[in-house]
Order: structure tokens, then C-alpha cells, then sequence
């Protein structure tokens, strides 16, 4: 299929219509199923393996968070030991779940804005399972005990080589997609998710190359090992989520994006100042003072950006917040949105020297850590998936009660978390900072907010278990065959139009 | 495991979405019904924001000069450039990297590289075999003998304290030991394990290495017992240092070389 | 349409800007340090690790130590690392100029550990210069049993004392060991002092009696502040010759055969410790002709059954000899001498 072959006039053998008059609606309604169809095997496939991922990702999540306050617990297992299931977990939910989610929000977000059809979906199939394969080489090596050592960056290097050739072959498709697009305008969401795609072999590869192949000296490897993962954070994970925040809602209200002023300031003044992060993490550290401080000024100024967006995204749902009573997309969605803004506002705080000097070492950074992953990143995919899944699959979730369930124990679940990891952090960093109590007493004073934290994690695998669950079910095609989608509570009310 | 969930099934479904034995409308009941895809209004930033722009502007900028440790590579800390060295007055001869020690504290160093093999990290050396230094009277008399011994080195029997030593040889320190090292290391015997020697400047051990600059062997004991032994390097117990300037001469009246050769 | 090429310069020039910006100025700055050295290229700092200790780096890496130990501390007008005694001052870029890879870390669930090393024992060459009483101390440093390897010999029973002639001058004052000679242990003191194990011998947890006891154990012994109930676990007189064991049984904080009970079952030694046991670095076997020079000396329900012991694996070995390495304490020009706590001789603070 090429896009010569989507009908830009009406088609010859009416396929939408049963009426003889054609409309440029009924035109780009089968444009739209056609690019779902050409995308569905490689997105519904990333989709499938970002939940199992999921999944496993949680499960080593409860151990490590178990461990923390049960130090004995399954100790004795040279692969089960603390140290080796925390950055399991890390590289499952960075490298498994959530860049394989984003991977499939943004290949099915960019066939639909480049109004193309992805071509040789079997050749993303197999960049899939390669992706597969290295995540679990990678955990299977930090598990077996040949992590690198570097944090964010734990998977062995024959891993992250599998990792990097399945990259190129996505990032290949997407960019191939967006060179055939059709149409004048480029959207938002495309500079974001063009910006993704290219930021993040950049990042990667120069990662591995100043580790691995060339290796830098000393402290710098530890600059490499922060500026790659908070531009992981921001610039894939962060530029991704925003992007698919900038379609969704839009899309599901139905109403334009407030303003491209707004837009283009925030997504330039973002890869300006987003990208200098990362090295206020490395805070008092033995660096030159201006490396960190050029890091902090730089968080200072993301809040342009998350003004900008915050903003945008604001005036855009101004009027229609009402239909989060009703759409699951959008809810995740702008759950995450409103998250994003209170993880970047935060980062901002703990960035501070006068705050650093609390926070810095303690379970906050953890929360923040979450916060972006999860709050932000991992709500705006969830609610991607209720919206991109049934157009691949031809059938509605069946439970909108199981929806529910999902985002409350999503939403409370990780608000817990972070509260939890962000209050017993200031205790834990006021009583270490406090250099006349014994530093096991900073340790001890943080226990109850662990065991408050594994107490969050217990509903997020609640949450988990229930989405994978009904995914699933949509897999087997046993959702629901309805012309209206699965709202969240019935409409009672006249006047709204909710579209999911 | 996951590579295999959209299986084969699914294909067919593909095939049953697109067949027309359903009803298309409700297949592409999400397409059908989806709204546009999203544009982009244009409406104009409002003023309110643009003073937040400033203001995030204002506050990093103002971070990053407060901050910023000059820009330098060595400035580690943000209040300021590259650390000055502190204490000037400690510096000694040694200059800025050993700005921070004494010269007995660079002469422990020294010592414990270079000789506690032998003499012991006690000082007492090994009975028979190294003499000690802790109560020597070779190191609590002058500093003469001493930085014969060290430049040059010493071999055969010696009796110190009392004792018989001689089954070991003392190598010569002039080529692998500087003039300050051995000072150092000098002042440092001579104020440890209870000795109690002045200090020893590297000017003397200059001096005195000129002067043995043609001596190609090591000591024995006749050579020492040669010198006097209060005979003092220029500058060695003096209470203060002597000007750079007067380092090369010699600060006692030189005692009459060694025999230049046994 | 309209900017196409101004989207991808811009994509590519932000982060080319923040690599240049972040990476690669910085690493032309600090990227190519040599070790200091003093004037006569004598004295090298920092100096790559011996074999084990870098093959203990890995060790370290791979069971995730990192994830909660840190390896640096900050300054002291920033933080309360060096009042804590994690270090006499701050890391620099020096420091860490053959780790590789470099485990600055993030996260303190447990203490810092850029001068663990330093705080063993006996290995106080570097110490601040303690007049004539800390000789024996030092004097015991260069013997064999006090070389930072993680020697195995350490924990040998029948070892011959290392006693140089150790005995000389039996220590009136506590020697100035690098912890405080604080007795009032508890606050600000490495945990292993803070939280004294709830053994009789609890009293002598403090660095400094311990440190008079590992410095000359036969001579000190009569003065030691424990009711001696001397080596109660291996009960013979050779372990009480055991420079590394204190008359209670116990390690003394931070020795290797410390490490290594610490390692096998944290809470024994650290009573409120939050780590988890590494026991799968440790082998259990039964007792061959006479038990294992290395074999772990552990307490109640730790005993191992009758006939077995446990023993260090080679790894254990080399992530004990790599902890028994870190030691920052010597200066650096760059680095501004912080004011020590407890001002040893005249020598000026930062070590």
C-alpha cells in the first residue's frame, strides 16, 4: 500500500458508503481505516509487549519495594537480591513497558498525521521482537549479574546493541512516514514525536559510544550516565507523552489546540532547555560547579515550557472538562498532562541547591523518578491505548467499570507513591542532613513511608492486572461491537458529544 | 511470548473487519464517528505569561552568575572560582600541592614509601640486620652524617647504640630522592619516636650533594666516624631556614671531605 | 510545510547545543586529568586499583550496591557528609580518575562510602600524623596483615601475630585512629559506632578503645574496657591474638573480616541495618583436616551447623578488598582543606 493508493478522490468501489454522494468526510473516514489497518499488527503487537512488560515490571517493582523494608526477604538468591531486582525493574518499565508503549503510540500517531500508510508493517513486527529480545537480554544480564554499573544505563552492552538495531529500524519507518506525508500542515504532535525519534539514537548512541567504545574518564561517566537519562525522561519519554497529549485532546473534544504561538514556544523553548537538565542530579558532587548549576538554571527555565503547554492544553479543554466524566481517553489524558506540569514544577524545586541539600540521596528523587514515568508518561499512554485500540481491533472495551477501576487505582496508587516517597525523602534527608542524629536514624525514620509505598504499588499492580486484562480481552475480540464507545459513566446529559 | 499475541487470529479478524459480511458501519464505528484530526488556533500569548517567561528568565539567569564557580574546571565550589590554597604561611618548599603539610608530615610520607621496609614504620629497624632510628645517635647528632649516609649510602658494619648491625647495605637516595625529600624525610627521624634533631633544609642536602657529587660509593662506617658528630649541613639545626640566597653556603665550617675512596 | 528544514536544524541544534554544552566541554575540562603528583612525580594520586579491588568494583556494580551507597562527599558548607566522617573533604574529579565504571551513586539508604577504606583499622598510613603514640598503629599498617588487599589472612586465627615489635610503647592514649576518638560513640559516628552491637563488649565498639585493642593486642589486653569474655566464639588464645578481632569476638568496624560478617548477615554487627545479606557471595563447607584460615566467625542463629563453616568467595573477596580501597583521604591542591573536627597535629586538615 502506498499513499497512491489512499483515494483522495472518492473511491472507485464505494467501501464507507452506501450512498451514491460521496463527502471529503466519508474520504478521509476510510483514509483513517486504512492507515488503522496498515498500523494495526506492529502497534497492537508493541502494545501486547509493552503490558506483558508491564507486567513483569510490576512484579519486580513489589520486590524491590518489599525488600526495602524486608531486607532478608528472598535475599539469598544471587538474582533476587535488592540490587539487582531495583534495576531490573528500572530497564523493564523504561525499556519494556513504557518505550514500547510510546513506540506504538508514536508509530500509529504518526501514520495518522502524515495521513500515510505504514508500509511493511512486518518489518516493524520484527523490530518489535528485536526490542523484545534485547530488553530481555539486557534484564536477563543485570539478573544474572552483568549490569554495567551505570544507573539508567544497567543493560550490558550486547543488550543495548540489539536495543539500538531495533530503534533504527522504527525510527527508520517513522521518519520514512513523516518524508511521505501528505498534506501542508505538520502538526504539533509530529514535531514532538520527529523530535523524539531523532533525540533519542542521538542520546543512546552517544551513551553507549562515551561508556563503552570510547570511554570517558572518571566523573564524566557519571555526567554521560545523567544527562543521557534525564534526557531519556524528557526528551523520549517526556516529548512522546506531550506530543500524544497535544493529539488526544483535541482530537476527543473535538476543538482546536488553543494556540500555535503557545504551541511552537513551548515545544522550542522545551528542547532548548529541557535537554540542558539532568546534571543538577550530580548536585555537590566532584564537578566543576558550573556543570550543575547550568543544569539547575536550565530546570529553572522548563517552566516556560510547562507554562506554555500547561497553558495550552488548559484554554484547549476550557469548556469541555466536563467530558472526563465520560472518556477514558481522556481522562488518563488529562491526568497526565496535569501530572507533567506538577513533575516539571517539582524537578524544579529539588533542583535547588538550598532544597538539594535535603533531598538530595533520599527516596524523593525516587518519587520524582515516578512522578514522570508514571504519573505523566505511563497515564497519557494508558489513556492513548483506550483511544488507538479499538480502532485496531474493530470493538469497544467491554467494562467501562474495569476502566474505572484502572484509573482510580492508577490515579490513587501513584499519588500515594509519590507522596509517600516525596514526604519520607524530606524526612529522611532533614535527618541526615542533621549530622547530630545517627545516620541509621534517616534510614529508619524513611521505613513507614516504604511500607506506605508498597501499599501504592498494590494498587497499581490492581490497576495493571485489571488493563492487561481487558486488553486482552480486546485482543481476543471480545470487546464490545457498538457504534458508541465505552464511556465511563452513562450520558445523562443532553448537550455533550463525547467521542473516545 | 508476547511476539505471538497479535497470532494468527487476529489476522483473521483483519479479514472479517474488512470483509463485507459485517455491517461497516459498525466495524468502523470509531472511525465513523471520530471527530477531525486536531488543528491549531492562533490565538496570541497573553501578557500575563509572557511575564512568567521573564521571570523564569530573571531567576535562572541570576542562578547560573550566582553560581556558576566561574566557569572554571577546577571551581567545585559554586560560591567561587578555584580554591586559593589556604594557610599561605604553611606552604613550604614543597609549593602548592603540599601547601596543606609540614615538612615532617611530607617526611612521614617519605619514610613510609621509601624506608619503614627496613627501618620500620616504629623506627626501630630489624635487630642485626637495619639499625634502628628511633634514639640513633647518628640521627640525633648532626645532620652532616646523615645526608652522607642518604645521598650515598652505607654498607658494612655499624655499630649503633651499642649494637652490631652490618649484614644489610643502606642504598644511595641521590638519584632517586630530591633535595626536599630528604629533608623531609630527615627533619621527620629527627623529631619522631621521641628524637629530637632540628630540622633539615633541603638547601644543606644541595649543598652537601654538590660536595659529594664525585663520591662514588657508598659509606662505611670509618667515613662517618670521619666527621664530626655534631657536624651540621648548612642550615640544618638552625632554628630558622636560611635565605635561599645563602643556601650554598655552608652555614658551619665545612668539615674536611671524606676520604673520596676507601 | 513551511519550516521543514528549520524543524530538523532546530531538532538537531538544541541537542547538539546541550551535548556540546554538558558533555563535551566538560570533558575537555575535566575529562584528561592526570594523577597529582607531588613535585618530584613521587606520591601518585590517585593510583588504579590492584587486580582484586578492580575486580571487586564489579562485584560491587553488579549487585547493585550503588543503589544505596553513594561515593562522594559533598562539602561541608553544603552538607554534613564530612561532620559525619564520611571524609575529611570533599570529592573532586581526581578522585575517581580509574573507576570505571564510576559509582558516584544517588541514593543513601545506606552511609557513604568514598572513605570506607580509610576508616579500617589499621590501615592508617595516611592518618592524620599522630606524634609518637600512633606507631604501633602504623607500625601494625605496614605488616603484612594490614595491606588494604583484602587478605584472608586477616581473619587467620593462627596467625602469627603480626606483632612487630608492637609491644614497645603499649599506648597510653588511644591512638589517633581516622575515627574520633570520641567515646561518647553514638552520635555522628560511622553506624558501625553509632549502633553498638548489644554484645557485653558494647563498650569497646567505640574506634578509638577497638583501635588501641587492634593495635597491640597482647599488650593492651589486661587494659581493655571489656569485661573479657574473651573470644567467646572461637575461644582459643590464638584468636585473641587476632589483631582484627576485638576480645568480644566481634570485628573491629570496617576490617575486612568485618566486611565480610557484614556482608553475610548485616544485622549482626549493625543492629538497625537495612541491608540485605549477600550470603550467595559465601560458600558453605564442611570443615576439611582444620577450619578454613578465612572462615566467618558468626554468632548465634548465623552458626553455621556443626562441621560446616562459611567462607568468602572469590568475589566476596574482591568486593571486600574494593571497599577496603576507597579511601579519598589524600589532598588534593584543588580541593580547600576543610577544618578536621578533632585538629590532629599540626598538619593542616584535609588528608
Amino acid at each position: 500500500m502506498t499513499p497512491a493508493d489512499i483515494p483522495l478522490k472518492p473511491p472507485a468501489t464505494p467501501v464507507a458508503s452506501s450512498e451514491s454522494a460521496v463527502t471529503t468526510a466519508d474520504v478521509e473516514r476510510v483514509e483513517r481505516a486504512l492507515i488503522d489497518a496498515s498500523t494495526r499488527l506492529p502497534v497492537l503487537m508493541f502494545y501486547s509487549s509493552a503490558l506483558v512488560w508491564l507486567l513483569i515490571g510490576t512484579a519486580l517493582a513489589g520486590f524491590t519495594s518489599f525488600k526495602l523494608h524486608a531486607p532478608d526477604w528472598l535475599s539469598d538468591c544471587s538474582f533476587l537480591t535488592w540490587g539487582r531486582v531495583r534495576p531490573a525493574h528500572m530497564n523493564v518499565m523504561v525499556f519494556g513497558w513504557a518505550s514500547m508503549a510510546g513506540i506504538g503510540t508514536a508509530i500509529w500517531l504518526m501514520a495518522r498525521l502524515s495521513r500515510t500508510t505504514l508500509r511493511h508493517p512486518l518489518l516493524l513486527v520484527a523490530a518489535g521482537a528485536f526490542w523484545n529480545l534485547g530488553v530481555l537480554l539486557g534484564v536477563g544480564g543485570i539478573l544474572a549479574g552483568d549490569s554495567t554499573g551505570y544507573e539508567w544505563l544497567e543493560m550490558p552492552p550486547y543488550a543495548a546493541a540489539v536495543l539500538f538495531i531495533a530503534y533504527t529500524l522504527v525510527v527508520s519507518w517513522a521518519v520514512l512516514m513523516f518524508r511521505f506525508r501528505r498534506g501542508e500542515h505538520i502538526y504539533i504532535t509530529q514535531w514532538y514525536l520527529l523530535g523524539a525519534f531523532l533525540w533519542f539514537p542521538w542520546m543512546y548512541g552517544v551513551a553507549q559510544i562515551m561508556l563503552f567504545v570510547v570511554p570517558v574518564q572518571g566523573v564524566m561517566q557519571a555526567a554521560v550516565t545523567w544527562w543521557f537519562a534525564n534526557n531519556l525522561l524528557f526528551l523520549w519519554f517526556g516529548a512522546i507523552g506531550l506530543g500524544t497529549a497535544y493529539y488526544m485532546i483535541p482530537k476527543v473534544i473535538g476543538r482546536p489546540v488553543y494556540s500555535y504561538h503557545l504551541a511552537a514556544i513551548g515545544f522550542w523553548t522545551y528542547a532548548f532547555f529541557a535537554s540542558w537538565t539532568g546534571m543538577q542530579r550530580l548536585v555537590d558532587g566532584p564537578f566543576p560547579a558550573w556543570m550543575i548549576t547550568a543544569s539547575i538554571a536550565a530546570t529553572i527555565l522548563t517552566i516556560i515550557p510547562v507554562a506554555t503547554v500547561g497553558l495550552n492544553h488548559h484554554m484547549t479543554m476550557r469548556g469541555y472538562f466536563g467530558l472526563l466524566r465520560y472518556s477514558p481517553t481522556l481522562r488518563f489524558t488529562v491526568f497526565g498532562a496535569i501530572a507533567y506540569t506538577v513533575f516539571s514544577l517539582f524537578g524544579v524545586l529539588i533542583s535547588l541547591r538550598s532544597v538539594a541539600r535535603f533531598l538530595h540521596f533520599t527516596q524523593a528523587s525516587v518519587g520524582y523518578s515516578h512522578l514522570g514515568l508514571y504519573a505523566f508518561f505511563t497515564m497519557v499512554m494508558f489513556g492513548s491505548m483506550y483511544y488507538i485500540v479499538p480502532r485496531l481491533v474493530g470493538r469497544e472495551w467491554r467494562y467501562a467499570s474495569l476502566i474505572k477501576l484502572h484509573f482510580w487505582s492508577s490515579a490513587y496508587g501513584v499519588g500515594l507513591m509519590v507522596l509517600m516517597l516525596v514526604v519520607g525523602g524530606v524526612t529522611q534527608g532533614a535527618n541526615m542532613d542533621n549530622a547530630s542524629m545517627a545516620f541509621s536514624e534517616s534510614t529508619e525514620s524513611i521505613l513507614p513511608y516504604l511500607r506506605g509505598r508498597s501499599l501504592s504499588g498494590m494498587l497499581l499492580t490492581v490497576s495493571h492486572v485489571v488493563f492487561a486484562y481487558h486488553f486482552g480481552l480486546m485482543l481476543l475480540g471480545l470487546g464490545r461491537t457498538a457504534s458508541v464507545p465505552t464511556f465511563l459513566n452513562p450520558q445523562d446529559e443532553e448537550g455533550f458529544e463525547p467521542h473516545s | 511470548m508476547n511476539e505471538h499475541v497479535p497470532g494468527p487470529e487476529r489476522r483473521v479478524r483483519q479479514g472479517m473487519d474488512y470483509g463485507e459480511t459485517e455491517e461497516v458501519g459498525k466495524v468502523h464505528a470509531a472511525i465513523q464517528r471520530e471527530k477531525i484530526e486536531p488543528r491549531v488556533g492562533l490565538e496570541p500569548l497573553s501578557l500575563w505569561l509572557i511575564g512568567v517567561y521573564g521571570l523564569a528568565i530573571f531567576f535562572g539567569g541570576a542562578y547560573l552568575g550566582r553560581y556558576s564557580g566561574n566557569f572554571s574546571g577546577d571551581g567545585l565550589d559554586p560560591m567561587g572560582g578555584a580554591p586559593h590554597p589556604v594557610k599561605a604561611g604553611a606552604a613550604g618548599p614543597g609549593g602548592a600541592q603540599a601547601a596543606e603539610l609540614s615538612p615532617a608530615d611530607r617526611g612521614k610520607k617519605i619514610f613510609s614509601a621509601n624506608c619503614a621496609t627496613c627501618h620500620q614504620v616504629s623506627g626501630l629497624g630489624v635487630a642485626g640486620q637495619y639499625p634502628p632510628l628511633a634514639g640513633s645517635e647518628y640521627v640525633n647528632g648532626g645532620t652532616k652524617r646523615l645526608g652522607m649516609i642518604l645521598l650515598k649510602g652505607l654498607q658494612g658494619p655499624l655499630t649503633v647504640k651499642g649494637a652490631q648491625f652490618g649484614s644489610a647495605v643502606m642504598q644511595p637516595w641521590d638519584k632517586t630522592l630530591t633535595d626536599a625529600k630528604i629533608g623531609d624525610v630527615l627533619t621527620y627521624i629527627r623529631q619522631e619516636w621521641g628524637n629530637k634533631g632540628g630540622p633539615v633544609s633541603p638547601e644543606g642536602i644541595a649543598a652537601l650533594r654538590k660536595e659529594l657529587a664525585s663520591h662514588p660509593d657508598s659509606f662505611v662506617e670509618s667515613d662517618l666516624k670521619a666527621v664530626p658528630d655534631d657536624a651540621n649541613l648548612p642550615g640544618g639545626d638552625a632554628s630558622a631556614p636560611p635565605k635561599p640566597g645563602e643556601a650554598a653556603k655552608p652555614g658551619t665550617p665545612p668539615q674536611p671531605s671524606p676520604p673520596p675512596k676507601l | 510545510m513551511k519550516g521543514i528544514t528549520a524543524l530538523f536544524l532546530g531538532i538537531f541544534g538544541t541537542f547538539a547545543f546541550s551535548w556540546t554544552g554538558l558533555l563535551l566541554i566538560p570533558n575537555y575540562q575535566i575529562g584528561h586529568l592526570e594523577p597529582q603528583m607531588d613535585e618530584e612525580g613521587n606520591d601518585a594520586y590517585p593510583a588504579p586499583k590492584s587486580g582484586m579491588a578492580d575486580r571487586g568494583r564489579r562485584v560491587y556494580a553488579a549487585n547493585g550496591c550503588v543503589y544505596c551507597h553513594t561515593q562522594q562527599a559533598r562539602p561541608d558548607y553544603l552538607a554534613s557528609d564530612i561532620e559525619r566522617k564520611w571524609g575529611e573533604r570533599r570529592s573532586a574529579p581526581r578522585d575517581y580518575l580509574f573507576e570505571r565504571p564510576v559509582l558516584l551513586g544517588k541514593m543513601r539508604m545506606g552511609p557513604d562510602l568514598s572513605n570506607i577504606g580509610k576508616r579500617a583499622p589499621v590501615e592508617d598510613e595516611n592518618a592524620p600524623p599522630p606524634a609518637s603514640v600512633a606507631s604501633p598503629a602504623a607500625a601494625l599498617g605496614s605488616a603484612p596483615a594490614g595491606t588494604p588487599a583484602p587478605s584472608p589472612a586477616d581473619t587467620k586465627p593462627g596467625a602469627p601475630s603480626p606483632a612487630p615489635p608492637a609491644g614497645v610503647t603499649p599506648p597510653a592514649a588511644p591512638p589517633t585512629s581516622p575515627a574520633p576518638a570520641n567515646p561518647s560513640a553514638g552520635l555522628g559516628n560511622p553506624p558501625g559506632a553509632a549502633s553498638p552491637s548489644p554484645t557485653p563488649a558494647a563498650g569497646s565498639s567505640s574506634p578509638a578503645s577497638i583501635a588501641v585493642v587492634a593495635a597491640s593486642p597482647a599488650a593492651t589486653l589486661p587494659n581493655a574496657p571489656v569485661t573479657p569474655t574473651t573470644a567467646n566464639t572461637a575461644a582459643t588464645a590464638a584468636s585473641s591474638a587476632d589483631s582484627l578481632t576485638a576480645p568480644s569476638g566481634e570485628p573491629i568496624p570496617y576490617s575486612a573480616a568485618w566486611h565480610h560478617r557484614h556482608l553475610y548477615s548485616p544485622r549482626s554487627v549493625v543492629q538497625d541495618s537495612n541491608m540485605p545479606g549477600y550470603r550467595f557471595l559465601y560458600a558453605k563447607r564442611t570443615i576439611g583436616s582444620e577450619p578454613a584460615a578465612d572462615a566467618l566467625r558468626l554468632t548465634k542463629n548465623d552458626t553455621p551447623p556443626e562441621g560446616t563453616e562459611i567462607v568468602p568467595t572469590y568475589d566476596a573477596k574482591c568486593l571486600v578488598a574494593y571497599l577496603m580501597s576507597l579511601d579519598q583521604s589524600h589532598a588534593l591542591k584543588e580541593v580547600k582543606a576543610t577544618a578536621p573536627a578533632a585538629p590532629p597535629a599540626p598538619g593542616k586538615g584535609t588528608k
